[in-house]
């Protein structure tokens, strides 16, 4: 009864109404003036690390809900998307809408120098409290770091259950696993320089696990589809940190590669989404982040996009419940938080990579 | 006595050419010095020449010079820079004196093959070495179930610097060639009457009258090594075997947020060893071609025969086209039409289109096709309208403004692609009546045709030197002044020049893959920038799908040249 | 009234290298003058610098009355304004325009209305027997073909000076001998003014009113043919102009116009030329032709031994050896080995 009340309305006012969009349930009355501002503004443009075949489900849905937004979807790594962004902010160009990255330090980073617009989601509420950053950023998936091995020339009782069993492995079959183990490149994944700095505040020894690299002569990658495609292939026998998104859905169809969830503690990442201050299409951003954060769209993340839902109240095949159930109280989301662009100040960063070199060096030098 | 009709005045209102000549100058120096002046200016900031932050100082050259890695990378640049010139002059060297010299059977079909792995994008053959002879390339495991052994590795130096050298052969074979076919066989066949072997033959007589060429092919291949980011960045990345580019092009995040003034920085110190390498480039072609021209008397050449060497000879060119040319191209094409490999697995079981769907099904990578032939066919041609406009304005002018040309032109030669695509984003993103073009293919374009500008120059000024200067002297003497001789007298003698220099442009343009690294934009994607951003992602299937249809493209562009009897060297 | 060509004390050097040293020369209507001399001359730079094609530091030319080029006040008009007609050795046919088009080309840079041109092209082209090749290309036609295109280029305009470089140099010997009658006569039936570059003597001797001998970026000598042939006023001259037997000696005597020259076992009298001078050393040159084979002694002759003889087809060229000295010298009947008697007739023999 109220849409066609609306839609009545609508026409009478001669807005060009092509279809009816309505108000999400739960949301406040005022949104309609969002999605009427969002429909005259026509377009939202996204910058993401999500690459765009993975994302067409999301892209199909919300054209679907809001058929007058047409979505320019532009996927490009997560340094390219900070370069970018920064670049074109400067020179006055205008940039992205949204800005959706894996590089959780680069976007609060951003938002810390006041590059996000203030806004306050209708979903807040119903998000977990270390994912919001001044109701300006919003963590939108909850991907594991999980260890990798290959199923065929790894043997079951070799699997490393945690992060100790990892870093025994690697120091004692050094012949078998010579030139056979990888992991992130941390100087050139941003991604994996996040997660080895966060394996140092919950694995103490931490150390072990470099030498043991250094031992075996470590492979490093920027990529995980990289890491996954040797693995699978028997080139490399075990990945380490690697993205479990990917792993898992790629587990699923290839008999070659297992995945394992590491017991003591598993670090989540979650892709981190913010609207541009400057942003051209504001309303036709909050759309999408409001979508993204929506149960519709956080159900789609979840089973078709394949990256894990982070809200709790999803149904779907990968989700952040179904994770914390399996592991025990055991899983270290990184926060989205101030703490984790404390590495992005370059002594601190060269400091640490220095350190980290120094350590794979010695247990090489043996 | 009839009457004289006087001479014809010159023309009022059209631009003369003197107009033209100084636009043409101001556009291309505009364009050559701009993006390197913004490179030079950032590498002596402190921060992104955007960020309001930046003072100016080196603690750039500071930070790299402190850095190990830099010196490694240097180190390793010049360790595969010196090697591969070790293994592609002579191989190069002694490839074309078989090929012009002996009688070697089957040499028709011997020579467009030789040349092709110049024009195979490096990226391309990177990646068909990794995929049929890396770890768990095809040949690796075949060489294993029916050997039991595959004593190759292609992560190491070693592996990059033979790769790297033999890949450079056809740039050395290109000068060698030239120069052998220059001789007169007289001096050949006196060795031979006194006893020597063709091989003999080969090393003392033939090869020291042509070491002019030598050494210029040398400091070429010798500077290319300088170049490559492709081969270091697939084969050495994983290694941790850094060389000056992927150095680079790993300060792109190494400290989190980018480090333009890093990498300029860097960028400036690569040239530093470059552009000195052209200059003495320069100098040694000049040489050679003198050289050249005193030896003169090419008369009918006798070819040496072989005898019982012929069996040698053809094993040598076999096994080079075999480990340059099939066994990467062959890893490609099998990469492309299987869905996974490794040890154990079948390939016939796991053929499959899907790759080839994937490409196609998927909006960027279409663009990328149809942008690569576009810049490619559309932008070639204009590429090299462009280089013959330029090629008018300094032709048979032997001024100061065409000496400043032609050090101008050599100096995107001496930056590496990489450099000159970021160089042209900044510019692209902070020159405001630009900017509108950043997002197009324009951009990738303009920065194409300025990082080949040497290239292009060569071409058509080799064009331009067929006409002979009698022909323009006549039209002088009619009366037609230099902007009529141009169009109506010289243009339409390069014509034939002219289309065999844009499908040599086609070619480079369809296998460029660094230059539209940083270039790259929804909007500007190309082939083979595209490839290096995928590669990074390890979208394997659909590199090597793309690499197949980067190499089918290339391989067109080649069929027809060769069709049109186009001379691949310059 | 002005010559049409008048060329003063010109200078050019290349870099370092100067080519011509101070030549001065006129060229009168009606007349063909020859440039000869041996390569390295200065001969086709002359003629280059008088079309504008190359540029001389010094001295003037002038087009009648018009200055075209002078040194000193820096005026060099462009070799596209200065109106001449130019043929090429190498012909310098635009290889992808018709030969009614290569005729055409300079009249239509003059802005002549269209059908004009047709007239003028088809009748120039007539006039040289190419009328019935107008639309063939330059490949397709023969060496001389070639040639008469390119003057016909070079004439459509109707220029006050037709400059020439070695116009018969490409043509087949055979061919050479009737090319230059016919260019005779053209030049002479329509009355051009030319400017022949050659460095074949026969052939400025053929063709020219006046030859003009350069010898190292300067004139050597100037006239008719036959002054030049007949009366050289240089050793270079002499030894240029045809084809002589050298004799060296010493000049024992020299009075009224006359010289003795001494060689070993030999004493020849000869006409002295200016540069001879008495108690130095002297040469003498003679023509071939002007040897005559005698029958016993007297008076300027000598005795020399017959090494060889060959058979020209038209007469025969001895050989003889007088001690070091090589004599050549024809007569209709072959000679046997041995000694003869050879007549140097003093009237012909230049001492120098």
């Amino acid at each position: 009864m109220k849409t066609w009340l609306k839609t009545a309305i609508g026409a009478l006012a001669l807005v060009p109404a092509a279809a009816i969009a309505q108000v999400p349930a739960g949301y406040p009355a005022d949104y309609a003036q969002t999605i009427a501002a969002a429909k005259k503004e026509g377009k939202v443009v996204i910058y993401s690390a999500l690459d765009t075949k993975a994302a067409s489900p999301l892209i199909k849905d919300f054209s679907a809900l809001y058929p007058d937004v047409k979505v320019e979807y532009n996927d490009m790594n997560s340094t390219e998307l900070y370069n970018r962004f920064i670049a074109e902010v400067a020179s006055g160009q205008g940039s992205a809408d949204v800005m959706w990255s894996s590089a959780m330090d680069l976007q609060v980073k951003l938002v810390d120098d006041g590059q996000a617009l203030a806004y306050k989601s209708p979903e807040v509420a119903k998000l977990p409290g270390w994912s919001v950053y001044k109701n300006q950023a919003y963590g939108t998936t909850y991907e594991p770091a999980v260890f990798i091995y290959n199923k065929r020339l790894v043997s079951a009782d070799e699997v490393p259950a945690d992060h100790a069993a990892f870093a025994k492995l690697i120091n004692t079959k050094v012949d078998k696993f010579k030139g056979k183990v990888t992991t992130y490149d941390i100087e050139k994944s941003g991604v994996g320089f996040m997660f080895v700095v966060q394996d140092t505040k919950y694995f103490p020894a931490m150390k072990d696990i470099e030498k043991g690299f250094g031992a075996t002569s470590y492979r490093v990658y920027s990529s995980t589809g990289n890491m996954l495609e040797k693995v699978s292939s028997g080139e490399h026998l075990l990945g380490y940190n690697v993205l479990g998104s990917y792993a898992l859905v790629r587990a699923k169809k290839d008999p070659n590669l297992g995945v394992q969830l590491p017991k003591d503690y598993t670090l989540v990442l979650s892709r981190v989404m913010f609207i541009g201050k400057s942003a051209k299409n504001p309303n036709a951003a909050k759309l999408w982040v409001d979508y993204i954060l929506s149960q519709r769209g956080q159900k789609l993340i979840g089973s078709d996009v394949e990256l894990f839902s982070i809200r709790d109240d999803v149904d779907a095949e990968y989700t952040a419940a179904k994770l914390n159930k399996q592991m025990g109280g055991t899983v270290k989301p990184i926060p989205v938080s101030a703490e984790i662009t404390q590495m992005l100040d370059s002594k601190k960063r060269l400091e640490f990579l220095g350190a980290w070199k120094a350590a794979v060096a010695a247990g090489g030098a043996k | 006595m009839s009457s004289v009709a006087a001479a014809p005045s010159a023309r009022s209102g059209v631009p003369s050419f003197l107009t033209w000549r100084a636009l043409t100058i101001l556009v291309t120096a505009s364009a050559v010095l701009g993006p390197l002046s913004l490179i030079f200016y950032q590498s002596f900031l402190t921060a992104p020449f955007f960020d309001p932050t930046k003072t100016v100082g080196i603690g750039a050259y500071q930070f790299i010079f402190a850095d190990s890695d830099f010196w490694h990378a240097l180190k390793n640049s010049v360790l595969i820079a010196a090697g591969m010139t070790v293994i592609a002059v002579p191989l190069g060297s002694l490839l074309a004196f078989v090929m012009e010299r002996t009688d070697l059977p089957g040499k028709r079909w011997f020579e467009p093959l030789i040349l092709v792995p110049s024009f195979v994008s490096p990226m391309v053959l990177s990646f068909g070495f990794v995929v049929a002879a890396g770890p768990v390339g095809f040949y690796t495991v075949w060489s294993q179930d029916l050997f039991g052994i595959a004593p190759w590795g292609i992560n190491s130096l070693l592996a990059m610097t033979v790769i790297a050298g033999l890949t450079h052969v056809p740039n050395v074979y290109v000068y060698a060639s030239a120069a052998l076919k220059s001789l007169g066989s007289d001096v050949e066949e006196a060795a031979r009457s006194a006893g020597a072997s063709p091989f003999r033959v080969a090393i003392s007589v033939s090869l020291p009258l042509i070491m002019p060429s030598m050494l210029f092919a040398a400091v070429l291949v010798f500077f290319l090594g300088f170049e490559l980011f492709g081969l270091p960045l697939v084969l050495g990345d994983p290694e941790g075997i850094l060389v000056l580019s992927t150095y680079l092009y790993k300060l792109t995040n190494k400290l989190g947020t980018p480090s333009y003034h890093l990498m300029a920085a860097v960028a400036i110190c690569i040239v530093a060893i470059t552009f000195p390498l052209v200059l003495l480039q320069r100098k040694l072609l000049q040489g050679a071609r003198k050289y050249a021209t005193i030896k003169g008397k090419a008369g009918r050449m006798k070819e040496l025969p072989l005898g019982k060497w012929t069996w040698l000879a053809l094993a040598l060119l076999v096994f080079y086209l075999f480990v340059t040319v099939i066994v990467p191209v062959s890893g490609i094409t099998l990469r492309a039409f299987v869905t996974n490999w490794g040890f154990g697995v079948n390939l016939f079981d796991a053929f499959t289109l899907d790759s080839f769907r994937a490409v196609f099904e998927e909006t960027t990578h279409k663009r990328a096709i149809i942008n690569t032939i576009l810049i490619g066919t559309v932008g070639g041609a204009l590429t090299v309208a462009c280089y013959t406009a330029i090629g008018f304005a300094t032709h048979r002018r032997d001024d100061g403004w065409s000496r400043f040309v032609d050090y101008l032109v050599l100096v995107p030669r001496a930056v590496p692609g990489l450099l000159a695509g970021l160089a042209f984003l900044w510019v692209f993103l902070f020159f405001p009546p630009l900017t509108p073009l950043r997002t197009t293919i324009f951009s990738m374009w303009i920065a194409y045709t300025v990082v080949w500008l040497a290239y292009g120059m060569r071409l058509i000024s080799s064009s331009l030197m067929q006409v002979s200067p009698e022909l323009e002297e006549a039209a002088r003497s009619v009366g037609a002044g230099r902007g009529t001789i141009s169009r109506q007298i010289t243009l339409p003698l390069i014509r034939p020049g002219l289309i065999g220099s844009w499908l040599l442009v086609f070619m480079i343009f369809e296998r460029e893959y660094s230059t539209g690294v940083y270039l790259l934009a929804p909007g500007t994607e190309v082939i083979g920038a595209q490839l290096v951003s995928l590669w990074q992602g390890g979208a394997i299937d659909i590199v090597a799908a793309l690499s197949l249809i980067n190499i089918v493209l290339v391989g067109i562009g080649l069929a027809i040249a060769l069709r049109l009897g186009v001379k691949l060297r310059d | 009234m002005a010559a049409e060509l008048t060329v003063e004390n010109l200078h050019l050097t290349y870099g370092d290298n100067p080519i011509l040293k101070g030549v001065s020369m006129q060229l009168n209507q009606g007349e063909v003058v020859s440039l000869l001399g041996p390569s390295g001359s200065g001969k086709t730079t002359l003629l280059r610098a008088v079309a504008g094609l190359e540029v001389p530091h010094k001295g003037t030319i002038k087009i009648g009355d018009k200055v075209i080029f002078d040194g000193a006040s820096g005026l060099d008009v462009p070799a596209e304004a200065r109106n001449l007609g130019l043929v090429f050795q190498s012909y310098a046919l635009w290889p992808h325009k018709t030969v009614a088009d290569n005729v055409a080309f300079g009249l239509k840079l003059r802005k002549i209305p269209a059908a004009e041109i047709a007239t003028r092209v088809k009748k120039a082209l007539e006039e040289l027997s190419l009328g019935h090749l107008m639309q063939r290309y330059p490949h397709q036609l023969s060496g001389g073909q070639q040639q008469r295109v390119a003057i016909a280029r070079a004439l459509v305009y109707n220029p006050p000076v037709i400059l020439m470089d070695e116009p018969l140099s490409n043509l087949d010997a055979k061919l050479r001998e009737e090319a230059r009658a016919w260019l005779r006569e053209l030049i002479v039936e329509m009355q051009l003014s030319a400017l022949v570059v050659t460095h074949d003597q026969s052939e400025s001797l053929a063709m020219s009113d006046r030859i003009l001998l350069l010898n190292n970026g300067v004139i050597e000598q100037q006239g008719t043919p036959q002054e030049m042939y007949n009366v050289p006023q240089t050793l270079f001259t002499a030894d240029f102009m045809g084809s002589n037997n050298r004799l060296v000696g010493k000049i024992a005597q020299l009075q009224d116009g006359k010289a003795l020259l001494e060689g070993e076992g030999w004493k020849l009298w000869g006409r002295a030329r200016p540069s001879a001078k008495s108690g130095a050393q002297g040469t003498g040159m003679i023509r071939l032709e002007r040897v005559k084979v005698a029958q016993g002694p007297g008076e300027n002759r000598v005795q020399p031994e017959l090494t060889t003889s060959m058979f020209l087809g038209d007469k025969w060229e001895h050989i003889f050896h007088l001690g070091e000295t090589l004599l050549r010298a024809h007569s209709a009947t072959p000679l046997e080995r041995g000694k003869h008697w050879v007549e140097l007739p003093r009237e012909d023999l230049w001492v120098f």
